[in-house]
């Protein structure tokens, strides 16, 4: 089985500082996979560095096994991965409709599918119709990162990447916005890779857990075989 | 009667400076480059157009001329200077310097070319009627309002019903998260050079036909686009162009009290009591540091 995204061997940083080396990464088709780790442990540089927001140093990114190292970010958007980023995730001066509008220009939606994209949308998020004439910069953290969840989603990728989507968020409403994602990976087949500081609500909706420590991955396996590792639950 | 000619003369000022500045806080708004080198895209179009119109050409090939050298001014600037000082990570100092520098060079080529004097473009335009007894406009003065609305009325339909506005916008707000968006930024921010330097133009075109040209003109242009995107807020186009107004209509009603050699003063009194008063300008989010 191929993979729908995988990393060998990558390496990267910022100012030619590294931050993550010999990642060996493997997100397969349908899958939720989590990567913990602490606060600078390299999972966002990892995201970023898979999603061609910064230059690997080395190694190699593949979709659906195809290389795609060094790709700008529209390129590999364009194959069918969309990211969630850590944070707001949305233009504070746009209003909804506009951000979801831009988000499908971005990603060469064509334009007679456009309305029926945001409907769809709507249908796995349907709270957001109450605020889509309101500026981003007027939500809540909870509603703008499910504008922002749903702005990825109108691309219909086959890979998420999520980063830190609970930032913020009581773990009610972060259960609730997982929820509709869990459905659709379970539904559409959609291959998710979450990067989660709320271990324990993020394992309950994965299939496999990677844990990262000081930029290098040190743990692979069921999500379950973490919570029987003591040592590990205990740090994370 | 000398206060409503003022008047008048401060609107077409005031028009021409909205135009000047709203290009300026446009660039500056969306791609955070303190771009001082605007001051020489006037310069650059305004003496374009003097040559082009002055040797016969007429007045389309000579705003044709102005436009062209205006805009690929802006953009040559952007991609061959700005540019690799970024890719560099070069820092916000380092942009203005390199700016300034360009700024000065044109200048001096303009001189020795053009020569150092003030000159002038007389057009059939630019003879003033007596409007009402002892009021005198010219149609240039008309011209320079109607364009400035029709411009500044394009530009909000730009920004607020296409895409690429639309992107301009967040690029403003945001540039990571518009490549996170797959969009390029890059080709957002030579969109803003385009426009920004466009918009100089007619106010190029209008100065070199009403108050004449010299090469260090731009200085001075580029003072009030800094000062109305301080004063209208840095960030807002309205507020800048409203703050362009206001700095016209200042300057000239000014004139009631002080003499001409202190226009300039008015303006930077303006600035300073923003600064002091309300940093975050009349229709601003972000506080002038």
């Amino acid at each position: 089985m191929t993979a729908a995204l995988e990393a060998r061997h990558l390496a990267a940083g910022y100012g030619g500082r590294p931050v993550i080396s010999e990642i060996d990464l493997t997100l397969n088709p349908a899958e939720v996979l989590c990567l913990i780790g602490h606060n600078g442990a390299g999972k966002s540089t990892l995201l970023k560095a898979m999603f061609g927001l910064i230059a690997p140093e080395a190694g190699e990114v593949r979709i659906d096994g195809q290389t795609v190292t060094g790709h700008a970010p529209r390129e590999i958007a364009e194959m069918g991965v969309a990211m969630v980023p850590e944070g707001r995730g949305v233009f504070a001066s746009l209003s909804v409709t506009e951000i979801f509008a831009l988000g499908m220009h971005a990603t060469n939606v064509p334009k007679e599918a456009r309305a029926e994209r945001v409907e769809w949308v709507l249908g796995i998020l349907p709270v957001i119709r109450e605020f889509m004439d309101r500026p981003a910069a007027t939500l809540s953290g909870g509603q703008q990162q499910m504008v922002s969840i749903g702005r990825a989603l109108l691309s219909r990728p086959k890979i998420l990447l999520l980063d830190e989507p609970s930032i913020g968020l009581a773990p009610k409403l972060f259960q609730d916005l997982l929820a509709p994602i869990r459905a659709l990976q379970q539904r559409d087949g959609l291959s998710i890779l979450l990067v989660e500081q709320n271990v324990r609500e993020a394992l309950k909706i994965s299939d496999r857990a990677v844990v990262m420590k000081s930029g290098r991955m040190i743990w692979e396996g069921q999500p379950e075989e973490l919570g029987d590792n003591d040592r590990l639950m205990e740090l994370y | 009667m000398l206060a409503i000619q003022l008047a008048i003369t401060g609107l077409q000022t005031g028009a021409l400076y909205a135009l000047t500045a709203v290009g300026f806080s446009l660039i500056f708004g969306s791609t955070r480059i303190f771009h001082f080198a605007h001051g020489a895209t006037f310069v650059i179009a305004a003496y374009l157009f003097y040559w082009v119109y002055g040797t016969g050409w007429g007045l389309v090939p000579g705003v044709l001329a102005a436009t062209l050298g205006a805009v690929l001014f802006g953009l040559v600037l952007d991609r061959l200077v700005y540019v690799p000082i970024q890719r560099h990570e070069g820092s916000f100092f380092t942009v203005f310097v390199a700016s300034f520098g360009v700024g000065i060079a044109v200048q001096n080529v303009i001189g020795m070319i053009f020569g150092r004097g003030f000159t002038s473009v007389s057009t059939p335009l630019s003879r003033s009627a007596e409007i009402i007894p002892g009021v005198y406009v010219s149609p240039l003065a008309w011209i320079a309002m109607l364009c400035t609305a029709l411009l500044l009325g394009a530009l909000h339909f730009f920004l607020r019903r296409t895409h690429t506005g639309t992107a301009l916008r967040a690029l403003a707000d945001d540039p990571e998260l518009v490549r996170t968006f797959g969009l390029n930024p890059r080709r957002i921010a030579a969109t803003a050079f385009v426009v920004g330097s466009a918009l100089v133009v007619p106010a190029a075109i209008i100065t070199s036909a009403t108050t004449g040209l010299n090469p260090t003109i731009g200085h001075h242009v580029m003072l009030i686009s800094l000062a109305a995107t301080i004063v209208g807020g840095i960030g807002s186009i309205s507020g800048t162009m409203l703050a362009g107004l206001l700095l016209g209509l200042a300057e000239s009603l000014a004139l009631l009290v002080v003499d001409s050699q202190w226009t300039e003063a008015v303006t930077f009194a303006i600035l300073f009591a923003f600064i002091i008063i309300r940093p975050s300008g009349l229709l601003g989010r972000i506080a002038a540091h």
